[in-house]
């Protein structure tokens, strides 16, 4: 280090600040990124305008609570509307318990390596046979357990792995054309289950067709709890359940919900699968609300309905049904979203 | 160094099997002391270890650890970032199973009996044995559900005397007593830490360890802490990770100066360089590596 003080001599005169420049490259890449904006947005408005403008005379009290039917002049929204809450509830019932368990599984309880499980299963091995050799364990009991012991013993070998295997997977199966969901669904639960082609049968359809999205959502929310409150928890003397149970679950629901919802959002809206197991859009029956019936319901659904009535070859007859159907899905799809930003703004927290 | 820890008695505090006796009873086991046993406090270890190894994966973060944790003192555990003083505090309460990879080599026993052996159950030692975080970890719940998680999850029972007993001790009671009910991550970073302490001592441990309980905190709140510490050290172990070297000096009974080593290879692994009492080594450092880093020279 220098023990000079350094003089005036030695410091270069301030250079003055600079003035403002034009900078084309600038103006030029906000002005096409705004108009990529504008081209996205006209679109969708100019949908919306001629959705409205054609389905708004249709849409009224009749439209909602009257069956469908051949006569255009009749014919009305309701199967349609009781089709997809049951295709939903049903959905809901089966992909929300399974998305949620299998995330916590994933995130919580798969990622113990093999060596761990090995040591673990060694050691409980180790305490079956002090156990054993005390004379508490006879029998039946020290078989099962021992059975135990060895199943666990096969999983520290295979478990891992397959872990693997699924994690990279689920995210392939969420990207997989919901069709294919629909041939899935057709030959699962119809061909080989010999489930009717029925509310039923499209509700599980639209629950495999969303577990990956729901899993994948969910993995994400109970990933942003912080290990710091599991860990706390755990030093408490909670086990590992207690505390995902307790504390990091209920942290990430607001997150896994909001992600159901968006996954729901996605559901209601699909038509593709739900004509391949089945779907239809005629007929005199109109579901009942209760889920416990569907599997003698008919398929109805609204994209179903909608997709029928557009198909229609008089088009100035049935244009303004499917329109005034469009509207009530789109409403529902706002209404499903709105909900999800409420819900992740409410309680979402920062860590 | 003539305090009240000579007069703790020698008995091991075991809670018996199933539910765990409530804290208030250690003024009773004092008497017993006073009754004739021997004040030999200082030689209770309720930790040893010896030959401790840590590794994570396939690299040593610690290396031939041997140390031994007195009854009713206040350890600290000193030396530069990244020498393994969180790691082997982990050690002390099988935190380090919860770490994918985390290997513990060598013994640690808890009251002589091996900590890691296979039929203990780390989850009750965890019970026995507290721990406060580096950073404030609240649950994200009120504050009375904060205290109350861990009593419920080892049988203790709850009611409001037992709360405003245990934040009273954690010297948090008049800050919170109006807004029990409130959500936890409302209070100020000094609160929320004292709440975990409180939290920590709800479930009856005999051990706390603290992991730079004050790193995030102000000056004021630190002293807080310290105080409280202080007060805590006269019915629990306390084991203290800390970087702030006069808050070493000023609650700790005993304290181990951690390393660095630098092998030729390019290998490097946290090692205990010293130990001793607080005076000795603050004082008369025997280490050279320990004076350079309590001076300010470290490297
Ligand atoms: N979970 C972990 N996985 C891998 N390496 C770790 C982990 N935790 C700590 N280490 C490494 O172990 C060494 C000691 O870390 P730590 O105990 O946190 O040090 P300190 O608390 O003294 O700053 C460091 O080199 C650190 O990088
Ligand atoms: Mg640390």
């Amino acid at each position: 280090m220098a023990t000079s003080t350094p003089t005036s001599a030695d410091i270069p005169a301030a250079r003055p600040l600079a003035r403002k420049r034009a900078r084309p490259g600038d103006q030029i890449f906000h002005a096409a990124v705004f108009s990529a904006l504008l081209i996205a947005l006209a679109a969708l408005v100019w949908l919306l305008i001629s959705v409205v403008a054609k389905g708004a005379t249709a849409l009224d009290w009749d439209f909602l609570s009257s069956q469908t039917s051949s006569r255009a002049s009749r014919a009305g929204f309701l199967n349609a509307l009781k089709g997809s809450v049951v295709l939903m509830i049903i959905t809901i019932a089966v992909a929300v318990p399974l998305g949620f368990a299998a995330a916590t599984y994933l995130e919580k309880f798969a990622p113990l390596s093999r060596d761990e499980l090995r040591v673990i299963t060694r050691r409980r091995r180790r305490a079956l046979e002090l156990r054993r050799a005390a004379g508490e364990l006879t029998g039946p009991r020290l078989l099962a357990s021992r059975l135990g012991i060895a199943l666990s013993a096969v999983w520290a070998r295979i478990g891992p792995p397959l872990n693997t295997f699924v994690e990279i997977n689920l995210s392939n199966l969420a990207a997989v054309p919901s069709i294919i969901y629909g041939l899935l669904g057709l030959a699962l639960f119809v061909q080989i289950m010999g489930i009717s082609k029925s509310l039923l049968a499209g509700g599980l359809t639209l629950a495999i067709l969303v577990l990956p999205i729901i899993i994948i959502a969910s993995r994400e929310a109970i990933r942003a709890v912080p290990r710091s409150i599991e860990q706390g928890a755990m030093a408490l003397g909670a086990s590992r359940w207690q505390a995902v149970r307790s504390h990091v679950l209920p942290a990430a629901l607001p997150g896994m919900l909001t992600g159901t919802i968006l996954a729901m959002s996605r559901a209601i809206g699909e038509t593709a699968p739900l004509v391949v197991v089945g779907g239809v859009a005629f007929g005199t029956a109109v579901p009942s609300i209760n889920p416990l019936n569907a599997a003698n319901e008919d398929l109805f659904a609204m994209p179903l309905q909608i997709y029928t009535w557009v198909d229609q070859p008089q088009e100035d007859t049935w244009g303004p049904l499917a329109a005034a159907g469009i509207i009530v899905l789109l409403v529902t799809l706002v209404v499903m979203n709105l909900l999800a930003i409420w819900l992740r703004n409410r309680f979402t927290r920062r860590w | 160094m003539a305090d009240s820890r000579l007069t703790s008695p020698p008995i091991l505090h075991r809670p018996t099997e199933g539910r765990p006796e409530p804290r208030m009873e250690l003024p009773e086991l004092n008497i017993q002391a006073d009754a004739g046993l021997p004040p030999t406090a200082d030689e209770v270890v309720v930790f040893q270890a010896t030959g401790v190894n840590v590794h994570y994966g396939k690299f040593l973060a610690l290396k031939d650890v041997d140390l031994a944790i007195h009854r009713n003192e206040i350890t600290a555990l000193i030396g530069p970032s990244g020498c393994g003083k969180s790691t082997f505090l982990r050690c002390l309460n099988r935190m380090n199973d919860l770490i994918p990879g985390a290997e513990v080599g060598g013994t640690i026993t808890f009251h002589g009996e091996d900590m890691y052996a296979p039929d203990v159950d780390p989850v009750d030692l965890r019970r026995r044995i507290g721990m406060v975080f580096q950073k404030p970890n609240p649950f994200p719940k009120s504050i009375r559900e904060n205290l109350s998680f861990g009593m419920k999850v080892n049988g203790i029972r709850v009611d409001d005397d037992r709360i405003e007993q245990v934040l009273r001790h954690a010297a948090l009671w008049d800050e919170v007593k109006d807004k029990l009910d409130q959500d936890a991550y409302a209070l100020s970073g000094g609160q929320q830490q004292r709440l975990c302490i409180a939290r920590a001592i709800a479930v009856n441990p005999e051990v706390i360890l603290m992991d730079e309980p004050c790193s995030a905190l102000d000056p004021i709140s630190t002293l807080a802490i310290e105080d409280l510490m202080r007060t805590l050290r006269e019915e629990y172990t306390i084991v203290i990770v800390t970087h702030n070297m006069q808050q070493a000096a000023r609650v700790s009974d005993r304290t181990a100066f951690f390393t660095v080593q630098q092998l030729d290879g390019g290998d490097r692994h946290g090692i205990l360089a010293e130990y001793n009492a607080t005076e000795r080594v603050f004082r008369a450092p025997e280490d050279p590596r320990t004076q350079d880093y309590i001076t300010g020279r470290f490297g």
